[in-house]
């Protein structure tokens, strides 16, 4: 059976659940992922959509935005429906991001729930989903302490709530958890990929971090300068100007030929603060934008062939390249790069794949 | 003495990866988002006992015993 995807814009978080249902009436998921605006109470939509698919393992979390096969939404609630022809196997389970030991258990618990342990799970068969709250800023120790646990892929985002930066939530079997993340560990059934694009180029410009506040993704010198003072003379820019300039000239942290994408966020005197945490003495290199529907469509171009169809997508969308989507009038472009492909996913706060990262669509794709 | 950082890099890197490529790629960028930037590092740079430390450190929290 295919894989599906449904979409509901109805307000109460009740009759959306029961559209989305309606839209999977004869599916039996094992999994159904779902992401909803954070204008629904949170417990009220993941109690809903539990209700509805009790039978399954209902993921899912709060949004600045959706994503579906052929739109980019808003205010709205979409889904995945995956049976167990896609999925043959999975495991979820809630990390309480106050305890630093929480990981460990959760990993090494979903492992054994697949008769394994941890390192022993075939990267090419397993594949972890991870939601985290968008506002706790524990991304980055807490994929560092998965990656020291596995090897598998995880890949995943922050949860968001539509830019007040207030409260994100993430869902489990109908509950809510703030401060939180959920794990799913999946074994697809058939072959999957991850992909990781981002619309940016390299200048050639370095920017070294020479004195940061890790904790609080705080750069106070680059180069032995001031942060603002380097990144201004890097983008050329006068240091008044250079917030104008963050939106297109992120920096980025090339890793075996790959831009890892720090994106600046604001000023703070002298000091810049980041969306991600920036390591000492790890260079950085300023990038400049590119295009996001080309560089979108040639990575999903890249993993399509007929002996081998894309049968669903995952998208876990920035929500800094859903702005400038809709800034530069592209949204519609953008969603229907994926409409002929079963998709679901959302704008987040910050996408996961081996680390925390930015400005950056991270994909799984189910074959 | 020199080149221990680039020996303890690539025994790490052996000994999770254990001959697969994309898991030696996936445990150097693992490495680099913890601030050891393996490209740094040659067989004749001084061995600076805080990165060494801190290798060691990522090591143990890999699960790793490293062998050099």
């Amino acid at each position: 059976m295919a894989i599906k995807v449904a979409q509901s814009s109805k307000p109460d978080p009740s009759a959306a659940a029961a559209e989305i249902a309606s839209s999977f009436s004869g599916l039996k998921p094992v999994t159904v992922l779902f992401f909803a605006s954070s204008q629904y109470d949170p417990a009220s939509i993941s109690r809903m959509m539990k209700e509805k698919f009790a039978e399954a393992t209902v993921i899912g979390c709060s949004t600045a935005g959706e994503l579906v096969s052929g739109g980019m939404l808003k205010n709205s609630v979409v889904a995945m429906a995956l049976e167990s022809d896609t999925i043959s196997g999975i495991a979820a389970d809630v990390i309480d991001l106050g305890d630093r030991k929480a990981p460990s258990r959760a990993v090494i618990g979903l492992a054994e729930k697949f008769g394994s342990k941890p390192l022993d799970l075939n990267p090419e068969l397993y594949v972890g989903i991870i939601l985290i709250d968008g506002l706790s800023c524990a991304e980055e120790w807490l994929m560092e302490k998965i990656g020291d646990l596995v090897d598998i892929p995880v890949i995943g985002g922050s949860a968001g709530d539509d830019l007040a930066f207030r409260k994100t939530s993430v869902y489990l079997d109908g509950k809510v958890y703030e401060n939180s993340a959920v794990l799913a560990l999946l074994k697809p059934a058939f072959g999957f990929e991850l992909v990781k694009t981002q619309s940016f180029c390299g200048t050639g410009k370095k920017l070294v971090p020479t004195a940061v506040d890790e904790a609080t993704r705080k750069v106070i010198e680059f180069n032995g300068l001031p942060a603002v003072t380097a990144y201004a003379e890097a983008v050329g820019a006068k240091e008044s100007d250079i917030v104008s300039h963050f939106m297109s000239n992120p920096v980025g942290l090339i890793a075996e030929g790959e831009p890892f994408v720090r994106s600046p966020q604001r000023v703070d005197g002298s000091s810049i603060y980041f969306y991600c945490q920036i390591r000492k003495g790890v260079d950085l290199e300023v990038l400049s934008s590119t295009d996001i529907i080309a560089d979108t469509t040639a990575a999903i171009q890249k993993l399509q062939r007929d002996d081998h169809p894309i049968k669903g997508i995952i998208n876990f969308n920035c929500i800094l390249r859903t702005l400038q989507l809709y800034q530069e009038g592209k949204n519609e472009a953008y969603g229907n790069i994926f409409k002929d492909i079963p998709t679901v996913g959302f704008s987040t706060y910050g996408e996961e794949y081996i680390g925390h990262i930015n400005q950056t669509a991270t994909m799984l794709v189910f074959f | 003495m020199a080149g221990k950082i680039k020996l303890l890099i690539d025994n790490l890197v052996e000994q999770r990866a254990q001959g697969n490529p994309s898991l030696e790629s996936t445990t150097r960028t693992k490495l680099l988002l913890k601030g050891i930037d393996g490209t740094k590092y040659t067989a004749s740079s001084d061995d600076d006992p805080a990165v060494i430390e801190k290798i060691r450190q990522i090591a143990k929290d890999m699960g790793v015993h490293l062998t050099v």
